[in-house]
């Protein structure tokens, strides 16, 4: 799999074992009333300001106000569940920054073979395009530095920079032709979606939800491959694996690009009278063109909320391993002055056959395993692993049918990925044509 | 009263503040800091209210606000912590080293609860239960794989009343038995004569531990008749307990002086504490054992004889753990507690043992060099520790103390650094170390 370019503050939010779904909210909604009438709470919160005042006193140093809060803020809203807890204001701002996945480059993306640099894509205006570098392109020395002997990550830091700063790099075009450039960094924004024509199909990979212009990003995609297929496109793979999820916004646009209207999700609060239902556009963009979605253990919120959607409406069949089963919402809510934001979670949500995925997960359609077998279902963090997780009512076994699982064989050469393989060889099968019938069957009956 | 804490299991409090002095402090913010303190209370509140109104099911908001009092106790250092009302009164038991229950020591054992050891003159011992027996149920109810405090939970009650208990031993054999609670005393102090020298245990510095201390010392006259020729105070694992008993038993040896300071964030919190005029065991020869396992209240007692030059200490160096935590207790208790460190302590010749520990005069380890060890966590190593406030010392800039460890193949049972305690004290080397340390 390809290298990419990743913002320093993009990484921090990569890491996180949660996904999130950054839903904003509006502060003035809130009735600050609501807890005043109760006055055990009232009691509690007295106590809370009298240990405060103890601390502050008689600790051993002096101690910050500040900090103090945010501490028992953080500790208060962890202890809810894994995905809720409060963020400091710096906190909020990377979280914000790597929304708009925004840094200062040349704007590529790049992999390393054979220990040159090649480029997979240029992003359209952005530095390097301008210079002239296009796909395809290979970078053999970056700032007057040879490229050879440097790990990815190195050669990629030498590339980044503050926006002004001019950089020299050598070229070798597909002819292997040398160029020597000076190319201005800037601020660009990053993709959060590669593409690639596979074997004569199309194939997306959605690195995360957690960027505000993924759709135009896909839809982007979408035209060049089909543009790279002479406008056939016979079938598409979206891989969604190790997608931890993002903005829920973002994961009902994108499955409203393959559905012609209807259910997308609907999200229930604490009051079950509020049903919010997320309904797709009129129209599809690909509507006669076969879907295979990837995931794996690691697939989890908004890409669950994809993978659920088109599974359900029979528009997609979902292969790889159960998903991670994270089926809650969770509201960023900016503090007044600066003082960063909590995030809670305020919803559970349902895919459109009504199905909750907490705690469960999406099942693939076909079960397919990326290793060989060793005779039994690994265990896998999923959100069910995680400590003081929400329940899910539905306690019905949801487990991976072990006898069901494909796994590759033996011999099978590891560097290649067998999921993708398995994915595009069902594109083609009669199979897939069973597995969407009786897919819209089961919705019927619902 | 004030606390010495370690961060060992198990661990003891008495109060320094009691709760009315406490709630009077709440209405005082002082002038200058005001706004920013109401800020940020004000910031908790509203925080508060929106998880009420938007968080996706019921709140309870007790369990939350004890989540928010403990994640800021804790943000300050390892040992500063909220402590609900349910392990307050365990610590109260094991302050006071009494309880209502059947007398014996229990482990858990792979979902088993296992008998370490009944204690002499218990209802446990009385009835026949010996070491290693499983305890299987309860008055009639199960408690395999019940976690081993609700187990313990279960067994103690009010003294009179009657427990059936039923045991499995060797294997399949099923006993059913009937106790009766009584008051258990929890023996911290042993005592016993080796080849001619008294030895002293102290497991742990609850209230009784002065106490039992002098009980153990005559009756070691006593049975000793003659003079003794030496003691040995085993302070080795022993996590600590309270400042105060911590002051006596040094107390015992030193005929007056200086024994420990405190300091805390204003002047007028600092504390000398004095030994009282005269000792229990004049003139007679001291070594104090202590390893990796001996913290606070073990170590000021270590460090003021060790600094008083009236015994040596002997062993692996201490765990390090220099500041003194004060128990507040919220509304009497039935809110729990706060643990927080208010002071930080230094031995009669300035030194703080933060992070630290104490360094023996004669290093000397349990294991032969290069054994494994299980690796012994020290608060240096804790995460979020109080810093070490000074530079290296003279002491620990001196030329570094060899360690005198068992020939290979010595069996850990037969304890080669109380074996060595013992030769040093018959030998030449007491002396000559004594005189000769800094």
């Amino acid at each position: 799999m390809n290298f990419f370019f990743k913002s320093k503050s993009y990484k921090i939010i990569s890491i996180m074992v949660a996904a999130l779904f950054f839903a904003l909210w509006c502060p003035s909604l809130v009735a600050k009333a609501q807890i005043n009438n109760n006055n055990l709470t009232l009691e509690k919160l007295e106590l809370f300001a009298s240990v405060f005042y103890h601390i502050r006193e008689n600790y051993v140093d002096e101690t910050d106000d500040e900090v103090l809060i945010q501490s028992a803020l953080n500790s208060a809203l962890n202890s809810l569940d894994p995905h809720s807890g409060f963020s400091s204001a710096s906190d909020f701002l990377e979280q914000k920054k790597a929304e708009k996945r925004e840094y200062g480059g040349l704007g590529i993306e790049v992999s390393l073979e054979n220990g040159i640099i090649k480029v997979n894509h240029a992003i359209k205006d952005g530095p390097a395009y301008i210079s002239g570098i296009r796909e395809g392109d290979m970078i053999s020395s970056v700032g007057g530095e040879p490229i050879k002997g440097k790990t990815l990550e190195k050669a990629v830091e030498g590339m980044r920079g503050a926006p002004g700063d001019p950089i020299k790099l050598i070229i070798l075009k597909p002819d292997n032709t040398e160029v020597e450039l000076n190319v201005v960094r800037q601020i660009v924004r990053g993709r959060a979606v590669r593409h690639r024509i596979e074997k004569g199909y199309g194939y997306v990979y959605i690195e995360t939800f957690n960027n505000s212009k993924l759709t135009e990003d896909l839809i982007d995609a979408l035209n060049s491959i089909t543009k790279g297929l002479n406008g056939d496109l016979p079938g598409l793979i979206i891989d969604l694996r190790g997608n931890r999820g993002g903005l829920l916004e973002q994961s009902v646009k994108v499955s409203s690009l393959f559905l012609d209207g209807g259910e997308v999700l609907s999200a229930k609060g604490k009051k079950l009278q509020d049903i919010q239902r997320y309904h797709a556009e009129q129209g599809e963009l690909l509507p006669d063109t076969p879907i295979v979605i990837i995931i794996n253990s690691g697939s989890a919120s908004a890409a669950e909320i994809v993978a659920g959607a088109l599974q359900d409406r029979g528009r997609a069949v979902v292969v790889g391993r159960r998903s991670f089963g994270k089926g809650s919402v969770q509201s960023v809510i900016p503090l007044s002055r600066g003082n960063g934001a909590l995030k809670i979670t305020t919803q559970r949500y349902y895919t459109p056959s009504g199905e909750s995925i907490q705690g469960r997960g999406i099942m693939p359609d076909v079960l397919v395993a990326i290793t060989s077998d060793t005779g039994k279902i690994k265990k896998r963090l999923r959100e069910d692993s995680l400590r003081n997780s929400l329940s899910n009512k539905d306690d019905t076994n949801f487990k991976e049918v072990y006898k069901k699982i494909i796994y590759p064989s033996d011999d099978w050469n590891s560097s290649d990925d067998f999921q993708l393989h398995k994915a595009i060889e069902l594109l083609s099968l009669e199979q897939y044509d069973e597995i969407i019938e009786s897919n819209m069957s089961i919705e019927s009956f619902n | 009263m004030k606390y010495v804490f370690s961060v060992f299991a198990l661990i003891f409090a008495v109060f320094l503040y009691t709760s009315s002095s406490f709630n009077k402090t709440a209405i005082a913010f002082d002038g200058n800091t005001y706004e920013d303190a109401f800020e940020q209370l004000d910031l908790f509140a509203d925080v508060l209210a929106r998880v009420n109104n938007d968080y996706v099911v019921d709140i309870n908001n007790s369990k939350l606000i004890g989540e928010a009092i403990n994640g800021m106790l804790q943000s300050l250092d390892p040992h500063s912590s909220y402590i609900d009302p349910k392990e307050y009164k365990n610590l109260q038991i094991s302050t006071s080293g009494e309880y209502s229950g059947l007398g014996m020591e229990v482990t858990s054992d792979e979902g088993f609860v296992k008998v370490i050891s009944p204690i002499d003159g218990t209802p446990a011992k009385k009835a026949g239960i010996k070491s290693g027996d499983y305890i299987i149920e309860i008055n009639d109810e199960s408690i395999i794989g019940l976690p081993l405090s609700e187990a313990v939970d279960l067994m103690r009650g009010k003294p009179g009343q009657s427990v059936k208990i039923t045991i499995a031993r060797n294997n399949d054999e099923k006993i059913e038995l009937n106790l009766k609670r009584e008051i258990i005393k929890r023996q911290i102090v042993s005592y016993s004569i080796k080849e001619g020298l008294a030895y002293v245990r102290i497991s742990q510095f609850n209230e009784n531990a002065y106490r039992e201390l002098s009980v153990a010392i005559s009756s070691l006259k006593k049975e000793m008749s003659s003079e003794i020729p030496g003691l040995i105070l085993d302070l080795r694992g022993n996590p600590g307990g309270l400042l105060d008993q911590s002051i006596k038993v040094s107390s015992a040896f030193l005929d007056g002086g200086e024994v420990v300071s405190t300091k805390g964030r204003k002047e007028s919190d600092n504390r000398n504490y004095n030994a009282d005029i005269g000792e229990l065991l004049k003139g007679v020869p001291l070594v104090i054992l202590i390893d990796e396992g001996s913290a606070s209240a073990s170590e000021i007692v270590a460090g003021a004889i060790q600094d008083r030059k009236r015994g040596l200490i002997v062993g692996m160096k201490s765990f390090g753990k220099g500041s003194v935590q004060t128990i507040v207790p919220l509304k009497g208790g039935k809110d729990g507690a706060i643990k927080l460190t208010t002071q930080r302590y230094y031995t009669p010749s300035g030194e703080s043992i933060q992070g630290r520990g104490i360094t023996p005069n004669i290093l000397i380890d349990y294991l032969p060099e290069g054994s494994k060890k299980a690796n012994a966590r020290k608060e240096a190593d804790l995460p979020n520790t109080l810093p070490i406030e000074t530079e290296k010392t003279q002491k620990e800039t001196d030329s570094i103390i060899p360690v005198d460890y068992p020939p290979n193949g010595f069996k850990i049972e037969s304890d080669y650094q109380l074996k060595r305690s013992m030769e040093i004290l018959k030998s030449d080397t007491y002396l000559n170390k004594l005189n000769s340390s800094s």
